[in-house]
């Protein structure tokens, strides 16, 4: 479904932050946050652990105050009007929080009983629930039994059962196996069609690709980039070209790639630079390097992702190992290390993280 | 090219054959006792609890001491030192056991099987942590509730007798956690036969004399080991010297060890058959 | 300021029926995870029965309100067991803030007052079963009331007063911690609690410093109101008569009112500054 374009009135945006901040003594988790997110969109929400993702959710989602700056959800303030916020919005947090001792049913129902459904409608709000999560067949059975990927999706059914205006997915597809990623995107897809708005936050480059008609890129708590994926991958502009050579001829190399653009981080052991003249410039560059006496061991050409797109704006890369100019990999506020990496080259469509 | 036996490195050579048990069983004895004093939140309940059982006792029932059946005694508190070490121990080698299992289901205990550890050494480590830990209690109730007035007949030898007979109730009681750590693995067990313990404790003569009990309650209380093995202590405190008290202090708690430790390496060696 | 969603429909439960709703999910658990509270029941009856027979004896002290133990302590195990009934819903609290299931209460527009009371009334519930258990026992056990039936009531409306009491801390402190370590101080201080008062000796009976904590407690007298129906009312030590008076009664009464009042503030300040 093709999102709405913003309006001027801030109340008009399904979610808008201003200057949206969360300090833990002196760690500033969030710093200074700015969104709008427009009605009927898919807003992807990327970056690494302890970027700040989360707890940007957890403000907008009035579990967290603000320490300072604006956050409206629904057209409500999240601080003043947090019973509001609440009656409105849905939430899947990053951890699937039900009990385990609870059946599915018994989880819809308490929950349609805390959003005041009538007890009329609670039945069959939480069959038809049941069934577009294609959790009938279990629903009678303690969810302490469920795999991962049902909880998650009787989670996604808990925070659909007062039909929420807007949406909030914090990581829903982490630890799930491919195709339970697949259908969990399926219904991402059908959820924004049918018109609600939609907040995802994700470590996978590709899941923002996939579904969100925008996206904002987190770090160390700052935006870092915000705007459409076609847009921003076209910013960071050039294809890269990548070339393995020993790493004794790694410093001559350096100097014949410059002349063709900017360098670029990649992993560990190769080079990359921005061809600033495009793909033609292929032949001439492997020209440079065998008239330098470079051993060319490995080459490829790669359009921009968004990993690039990360990697320009950070100065990391999400996935992956270090660049050629030592940059290191995604690092945590907590000092973890960023997503688990996944195997590199041209056309990466493939390939989902274990 | 064949692999072949690889033998140990010369140097080590000599460990690996004799095992050094001894060194090892005094290895896993300090990391036991280690343990203990680095984890003080879980020892100060088992020295404050009966300590503050004791001090209630002393208010609500010191005018109880004046009923038939009860023994001659200045003050209520001189029949809770003994009462307060048999608590204490018994909270403590629950912890005791409760870390084993905890060794068993981090797959700690795995490491150590892995190693040229001597499987013995392993539960006589932790045994020799409960003992002493024992000890340290029972010299501790009793250096407590000496300037509350509570004055010790039998003199320096019978605190030196109430001391072993502590760290030998930590062995005692300590086999029995251990087995029960090494038959389940898990902490949650071990920790569920603590009611149990505290309930026999109740079923004795440990908080108010037998002689004072009727019916079926007293019954139970006579065949307690508990009963005579309190009483033994106990008369060491307000009585004197006797070798009828040395003995049960001592005895007592001795084959309670003979029935749990034997419980106890059985367990080990199931688990190491099954491993 | 109007709002383009203002018109979206946005409904939420009222506090009586989202506390509702929370009660029954604390009753499941009974079934559910029966070691979260079967301790709770057991732990009683075991009281009754060892403290009634190791401290027979204590009848025989001049001006023992009862010749029989098991009247004596048969009440003091139910408000111990309606404690710890209370407290159950804290321990159960932590679970849920650890698991983040407590977040996905807090997201919904249920009024906050429901997430206390929804407890609270779980624990009614379950103090209500552990009251009738051990009753029911103590009387197997020889348990005769002096009081008659109002004398029953006292001790149900003891039990019920404690069980408000320890849920209301039980809450508060789960909502500080947020962990474990809330637990064990929840039990502790129930425990010291209830046993720096009459618990095992009546006042007359008591010497040293006990005597003067156990006067100032406010537990003695939910203890005493809760008791009344099973022992004789005593003066200087001597039996003046039986039954449930109203001299006996007030102390415990403002206790528990008090007490409940300090628990219940202190849990939904805990709950207001999760919020923060």
């Amino acid at each position: 479904m093709e999102a709405m374009s913003g309006t001027n009135s801030i109340n008009d945006y399904p979610i808008y932050a201003e200057g949206l901040m969360r300090h833990f003594g002196d760690v500033k988790a969030v710093d200074g946050v700015d969104l709008q997110v427009n009605a009927g969109e898919v807003f992807g929400f990327l970056g690494p652990n302890g970027a700040g993702k989360s707890t940007t959710v957890r403000m907008l989602t009035t579990l967290l105050r603000p320490t300072a700056g604006v956050a409206r959800v629904a057209g409500f303030d999240v601080v003043k009007d947090a019973d509001q916020v609440r009656r409105r919005i849905g939430v899947a947090l990053q951890d699937a929080a039900i009990d385990p001792l609870m059946t599915g049913h018994e989880l819809l129902a308490l929950q349609a009983v805390l959003y005041g459904i009538p007890k009329a409608k609670v039945r069959d709000r939480s069959r038809e629930l049941l069934e577009r999560v294609g959790l009938t067949g279990a629903a009678d059975r303690r969810v302490g039994t469920y795999s991962g990927g049902m909880r998650r999706r009787l989670d996604l059914a808990l925070s659909l059962i007062h039909q929420p205006t807007v949406l909030f997915l914090d990581e829903p597809t982490t630890g799930l196996d491919p195709m339970s990623r697949l259908a969990l995107w399926e219904e991402v897809r059908r959820l924004n069609a049918e018109g609600t708005t939609v907040l995802l936050t994700t470590q996978y480059l590709e899941e923002a690709d996939q579904l969100a008609h925008r996206i904002a890129i987190i770090d160390h708590g700052k935006i870092v980039r915000q705007g459409e994926p076609r847009e921003l991958k076209a910013h960071v502009g050039a294809p890269t070209l990548v070339i393995t050579v020993p790493t004794g001829q790694l410093d001559r190399a350096r100097e014949v790639l410059r002349s063709f653009g900017d360098l670029r981080p990649t992993a560990e052991g190769s080079l990359g630079v921005g061809l600033s003249a495009g793909a033609e410039a292929v032949p001439a560059v492997v020209r440079s390097l065998d008239e330098a006496g470079m051993h060319v061991q490995h080459l490829e050409l790669n359009e921009p992702s968004l990993d690039d797109v990360f990697a320009e704006a950070t100065g990391y890369r999400l996935e992956g190992a270090a660049s050629a100019s030592g940059l290191p990999q995604a690092q945590g506020a907590e000092g973890g290390t960023g997503k688990r990496g996944r195997k590199r080259g041209a056309n990466d469509s493939g390939g989902e993280p274990t | 090219m064949s692999v072949g036996t690889i033998a140990p490195r010369a140097e080590f050579a000599h460990s690996a054959e004799t095992g050094h048990a001894w060194s090892q069983t005094m290895a896993m004895s300090k990391r036991s006792i280690i343990a203990i004093v680095r984890q003080p939140a879980l020892i100060i309940p088992s020295l404050i609890f009966p300590l503050f059982f004791a001090a209630l006792g002393s208010s609500s029932f010191s005018r109880a001491t004046q009923l038939p059946g009860f023994p001659k005694v200045d003050s209520f508190l001189a029949l809770t030192l003994a009462a307060s070490v048999l608590q204490g121990v018994i909270f403590g080698s629950v912890t005791g056991g409760a870390a084993l299992a905890v060794d068993i289901e981090t797959g700690f205990f795995d490491r150590l099987l892995a190693s040229p550890t001597s499987r013995v050494s392993i539960l006589v480590g932790r045994l020799a942590g409960n003992a002493l830990f024992g000890s340290v209690e029972a010299l501790f109730f009793t250096l407590v509730m000496i300037p509350f007035g509570v004055n010790i007949r039998s003199g320096p030898a019978g605190v030196a007798v109430i001391t072993v007979a502590g760290g030998l109730i930590g062995l005692g009681i300590g086999g029995f956690m251990a087995a029960m750590a090494l038959r389940t693995g898990s902490a949650e067990a071990v920790q569920g036969i603590f009611p149990l313990l505290f309930v026999s404790m109740f079923f004795s003569s440990a908080f108010f004399p037998r002689e004072t009990m009727k019916g079926v309650y007293r019954s139970i209380a006579n065949y307690n080991p508990l009963s005579h093995l309190y009483e033994g202590m106990r008369d060491l405190v307000i009585t004197g010297w006797s070798f009828d008290a040395v003995l049960k202090s001592l005895l007592i708690p001795i084959a309670i060890g003979c029935v749990s430790i034997p419980l106890a390496l059985l367990a080990l060696r199931r688990r190491l058959r099954a491993a | 300021m109007t709002s383009t969603f203002a018109n979206a429909p946005a409904t939420r439960a009222t506090t009586s029926r989202a506390a509702s709703g929370l009660m029954m999910r604390g009753l499941r658990t009974i079934t559910r995870l029966p070691s979260a509270f079967f301790p709770a029941m057991l732990m009683p009856i075991f009281q009754c029965v060892a403290f009634s027979g190791t401290f027979f004896a204590i009848t025989h002290v001049p001006g023992f309100p009862t010749d029989r133990s098991i009247n004596w302590f048969m009440p003091l195990g139910v408000l111990m067991g309606s404690a710890f009934a209370g407290v159950g819903l804290g321990f159960s609290l932590i679970r849920d803030l650890e698991t983040g299931f407590f977040d996905r209460l807090r997201m919904s527009p249920a009024p906050r007052n429901s997430l206390v009371l929804g407890p609270m009334y779980a624990a009614w519930f379950r103090s209500l079963i552990v009251t009738a258990v051990v009753t029911a026992v103590g009387f197997a056990l020889g348990a005769r009331l002096t009081g008659g039936l109002l004398g029953l009531v006292m001790l149900f409306g003891g039990s019920l007063g404690i069980a408000t009491v320890a849920t209301g801390w039980g809450l508060g402190l789960a909502f500080l911690f947020q962990d474990m370590r809330g637990a064990a101080i929840m039990q502790l201080g129930l425990f010291i609690s209830m046993f720096l008062s009459t618990a095992q000796a009546p006042l007359s009976v008591m010497t040293g410093w006990l005597h003067g904590v156990a006067t100032l407690n406010p537990i003695t007298n939910i203890l005493r109101m809760s008791r009344q129906g099973f022992v004789n009312h005593t003066v200087n030590g001597h039996t003046v008569g039986a039954g449930v008076t109203w001299h006996d009664t007030w102390g415990g009464l403002l206790a528990i009112v008090a007490l409940s009042a300090a628990a219940v503030l202190f849990a939904r300040r805990g709950l207001n500054k999760l919020d923060a």
